[in-house]
């Protein structure tokens, strides 16, 4: 089965890839990316039905967060069937749903994290009172106040002259290192999947 | 606004406030009003899921073939209802081992298309970027202002890069150090990441702030809404 599997994943991958060069296999690619999705989304209904059997479980356990989970459970599968029945973009859907429930959840715990970063960034001051720390509180701080929408208008030397630049010169050089040792690191990890040296589908 | 609205706007608000109430810390109506958020947000995910992906590419086609009789037509869709069928057997213990034929085609389409994404998405434009700063023809600044600019970007992008280059000869003591001018530009790449991610930290604290004031003004709107006033 491993060695089955080692070679689906190198095939495949090899199609996959074969299709952005050569015209003419770009039909195969289509088919077999579009053969993928269908595997992901199948996938990610398993990953819901194993969400809800390790929150039965807890509930059947007597877990201290049992009633966490059952709203958990409860929540889970009234959103699934409503937006199963209904659809996704169902008015009674989008309105209690997303606009009721998802939406305002999410945007109240990123408000939560203005207060988190505030800490975090006065902690790492007091744990780690290095250069480097000080350079990154600096610039957040520069940058923050920099677009800052004042009554005045712009701080005359921060959001015209200071700002752009950190932000469009130093920051982008550090950024774009970052983002081609991300897309280095993601060209390595492809290749290693496609010569069979990782094998993260349970092969190794 | 309609009942629905209302409904809707009144379970906002509960919710806004129990997420809220973990500013004086962690407490059971935060804790009910995110495990609902994961479950609801799942719930729906998946339901997307299959209105996105699983009914027009599967289930769809294979009524289509059932209904119209044109079974050799049909024969396309064997693969993924055997995938389909595969990954199913996830869910028991004995038969998990079946579903890494699927996962492992999942995997492999995968990497082959990250592959291509970070060469053609990431790497080549970056690249680009950074040549193209030094091209007089495309910039109307002015030509030190374009040369320095230029330089501090592509020294920053090479240090930065350079920060993550951990080859190191062992010393006799069996200590590891890189090579020194390696070791130097590490250290200026270092000065360039914790200003690249001093600016992704206001650029997040902003987006922070402003869900926080505009879930505020929600939680007033509400009320005034609720009272008449607006």
């Amino acid at each position: 089965m491993r060695i089955l599997a080692a070679i689906v994943a190198i095939a495949v991958g090899l199609l996959v890839l074969l299709g952005y060069f050569v015209p003419q296999a770009a039909v195969f690619q289509t088919l077999l990316l579009n053969w993928a999705i269908i595997f992901a989304a199948a996938a990610a209904l398993v990953g819901m039905f194993n969400l809800i059997n390790v929150h039965a479980e807890k509930i059947r356990k007597g877990d201290k967060n049992k009633l966490y989970s059952a709203v958990l459970i409860v929540g889970l599968i009234a959103a699934f069937l409503a937006a199963l029945i209904l659809k996704p973009q169902n008015a009674i859907v989008q309105t209690f749903l997303v606009n009721g429930i998802i939406v305002p959840v999410e945007a109240s715990l990123m408000a939560l994290l203005a207060i988190s970063l505030l800490y975090a960034a006065a902690r790492l001051l007091r744990r780690r009172a290095d250069l480097m720390s000080a350079v990154f509180v600096a610039v957040a701080a520069l940058l923050f106040l920099g677009s800052a929408t004042l009554p005045f208008g712009d701080m005359p030397l921060f959001g015209s002259l200071l700002r752009p630049y950190i932000s469009q010169v130093w920051a982008l050089g550090g950024a774009r290192g970052i983002l081609i040792g991300v897309g280095l690191g993601a060209l390595t990890a492809g290749l290693r999947v496609l010569l069979g040296v990782d094998r993260p589908y349970g092969g190794a | 606004m309609n009942l629905f609205d209302l409904i809707a706007g009144a379970i906002s608000f509960l919710l806004t406030l129990m997420i809220l109430s973990y500013f004086v810390g962690d407490n059971p109506l935060f804790k009910i009003a995110a495990y609902l958020f994961v479950g609801v947000a799942s719930g729906y995910v998946a339901a997307v899921v299959f209105w996105q992906a699983l009914y027009p590419k599967l289930f769809a086609p294979t009524a289509q073939v059932l209904f119209s009789g044109a079974y050799n037509e049909g024969l396309l869709l064997v693969v993924p209802w055997l995938g389909v069928a595969l990954i199913l057997m996830k869910g028991s213990p004995r038969l998990a081992g079946a579903s890494q034929i699927p996962l492992a085609f999942l995997v492999g389409a995968g990497a082959a298309v990250i592959l291509v994404g970070a060469l053609t998405g990431t790497i080549l434009p970056q690249v680009n970027a950074a040549i193209n700063v030094f091209d007089f023809r495309n910039n109307d600044a002015g030509a030190f202002e374009m040369l320095t600019s230029g330089a501090v970007a592509l020294v920053g992008a090479v240090a930065s890069l350079t920060y993550f280059h951990f080859n190191a000869r062992r010393k006799a003591d069996g200590s590891t150090q890189r090579f020194a001018p390696i070791e130097w530009l590490a250290w200026i790449g270092r000065v360039f990441i914790a200003i690249a991610l001093g600016a992704v930290f206001a650029g997040v604290y902003a987006a922070a702030l402003t869900a926080f004031i505009e879930r505020v003004s929600s939680l007033v709107i509400f009320v005034k809404t609720l009272l008449g006033m607006s």
